[in-house]
């Protein structure tokens, strides 16, 4: 009996399709014609993320924001920061990254290649100069011969580091998770309780509206209304983080900002205020804490927020009515439906 | 130096309760570290590691041999022997095997803290390890 609800409820729910077209498996990842992905780019970019001569005094690299044990992102409220600075909003994962059109919280970035440079030069992140990077990058013979063997000389530029960084980037997929499986037929593949919780995703919930396609993601900005972080306003160091993005995105009123603006920084399109990218829901799970500023720590507090139809003033949510089972059965197919299958990962050897 | 002043509110605020094993590993690229490895060693060897732990933390980027033997000389060793110590790498073995033991389990920041083998990247709040100390005490029982 159980089996035949569970069949009627995936026939229900397939095919199913909201702004963002309809959920599919993670297939082929999209590579720029300009960065062709090869195997010794990957492993090129793989060192230079893990090397801490990116940043301003060698103590950090790309992956101590983007930890690969908490699936790329560093499970703290707002991300790590440059020593004795803030700063201002969480790290994301960059599972599935390749996928997304626009990147950082507020879409700043159009391709990992430019994404890739912004943390390295940020006072707040690895604060390093480029030009300085290039020679450090330029010293080391591994290296040379490196980008020799993947750029046809030993040129180091940034664009090339960049470049190479990218492509290690788009080899963090998340592949075949049960949502995938179920995707492609496999009728078993989630669990009574999580087929539930697609039901729910896909439909009571609307989740699919916004988190849609193969990434769960609809590369669209919104103001959901979420609170601003209370470290926001009681840090120094985030509000000065604040003020100097504002500073250098030329908004006239920098010193008086208490609040994070978003999208608006870069569009200073008034209905931009506050709207944040949505994001990936893949290997959710291990990404704690949730929203660009890390409010919420458990999903659990995340369905809470969108079950009550989201914050002050939005306009986008609308209160969803689920009820406790509901929620937590839209909450275990968050979890098990969206881990893909664990990849050994094999730790680079930093020259 | 910045996870410092948190690590020593967790000693204190878990007597008896947590370990702190410390393992070296010195990035080379720095001038000093693994002379500042040595020294620390060096000052273990007449009882004094956790004090020059300390200076060492608090005195950082100030690392360089006469700051160390100064500081050897402030905690009132025998000054000529730590000297012989680190001017000998005395202690290079160790450090060097601290070193591959860390490329071992792919350590790859520093600071990098194991809490019964979780790993954990970076400086991060106290409540943050406070979290997790919590949870892995109650698991025991403790």
């Amino acid at each position: 009996m159980k089996k035949i609800f569970c069949m009627i409820l995936m026939l229900l729910c397939l095919p199913v399709c909201g702004m963002t077209g309809p959920l599919l498996p993670v297939g082929k990842v999209p590579v720029p014609d300009n960065n062709p992905q090869t195997e010794a780019k990957v492993e090129l970019g793989k060192k230079l993320f893990f090397d801490r001569r990116l940043s301003g005094d060698g103590t950090m690299s790309c992956a101590t924001c983007h930890d690969p044990n908490l699936a790329y992102s560093d499970g703290l409220e707002i991300s790590l920061n440059y020593p004795t600075t803030r700063n201002w909003r969480n790290s994301p994962t960059l599972i599935n990254v390749a996928f997304q059109k626009l990147l950082f919280h507020d879409g700043r970035a159009s391709s990992l290649e430019e994404q890739a440079l912004f943390p390295m030069m940020s006072a707040f992140e690895m604060n390093q100069n480029l030009d300085y990077m290039e020679e450090e990058i330029r010293a080391v013979p591994e290296y040379e011969t490196a980008f020799t063997e993947v750029f046809g000389d030993g040129d180091t530029s940034r664009e090339r580091i960049a470049m190479a960084i990218a492509a290690f980037e788009r080899s963090l997929v998340s592949r075949d998770a049960a949502l995938d499986r179920f995707l492609t037929g496999d009728e078993n593949a989630l669990s009574p309780e999580a087929l539930q919780g697609y039901a729910i995703f896909t439909g009571k919930g609307q989740c699919v509206r916004c988190h849609g396609g193969a990434a769960l993601a609809d590369d669209r900005f919104y103001v959901l209304g979420v609170q601003e972080n209370p470290e926001h306003l009681n840090d120094p160091r985030i509000a000065a983080t604040r003020r100097f993005v504002a500073k250098v995105s030329h908004f006239e009123e920098y010193r008086t900002l208490a609040e994070d603006p978003g999208r608006y920084l870069i569009t200073n399109d008034r209905k931009d205020w506050q709207a944040f990218r949505t994001p990936t829901l893949r290997e959710i799970a291990l990404t704690a804490p949730y929203m660009h500023n890390g409010i919420y720590e458990t999903l659990d507090e995340v369905i809470e927020f969108f079950n009550a139809g989201g914050g002050k003033d939005n306009t986008v949510l609308k209160p969803l009515h689920l009820s406790p089972t509901e929620k937590e059965q839209l909450r275990v197919f968050l979890e098990e439906g969206l881990s893909g299958v664990p990849v050994d990962f094999i730790y680079p050897k930093i020259p | 130096m910045a996870a410092g002043p948190t690590v020593k509110q967790l000693m204190q605020t878990y007597p008896g309760k947590i370990r702190r094993v410390i393992k070296n590993y010195p990035y080379k690229y720095r001038d000093f570290s693994k002379t500042a490895a040595e020294a620390s060693l060096a000052a273990r060897d007449q009882g004094k590691y956790w004090e020059m732990h300390e200076i060492l933390l608090t005195r950082s980027p100030k690392l360089d041999r006469a700051s160390l033997i100064s500081y050897a000389q402030e905690l009132g060793l025998d000054v000529k022997k730590f000297t012989e110590s680190i001017d000998s790498g005395g202690h290079s073995k160790e450090i060097d095997g601290d070193v591959l033991y860390a490329e071992s389990i792919d350590l790859y920041n520093t600071p990098t803290f194991y809490i019964n083998g979780r790993q954990i990247v970076g400086e991060r709040p106290f409540e943050y390890f406070k979290k997790i100390i919590d949870e892995l005490l109650k698991q025991k029982g403790m």
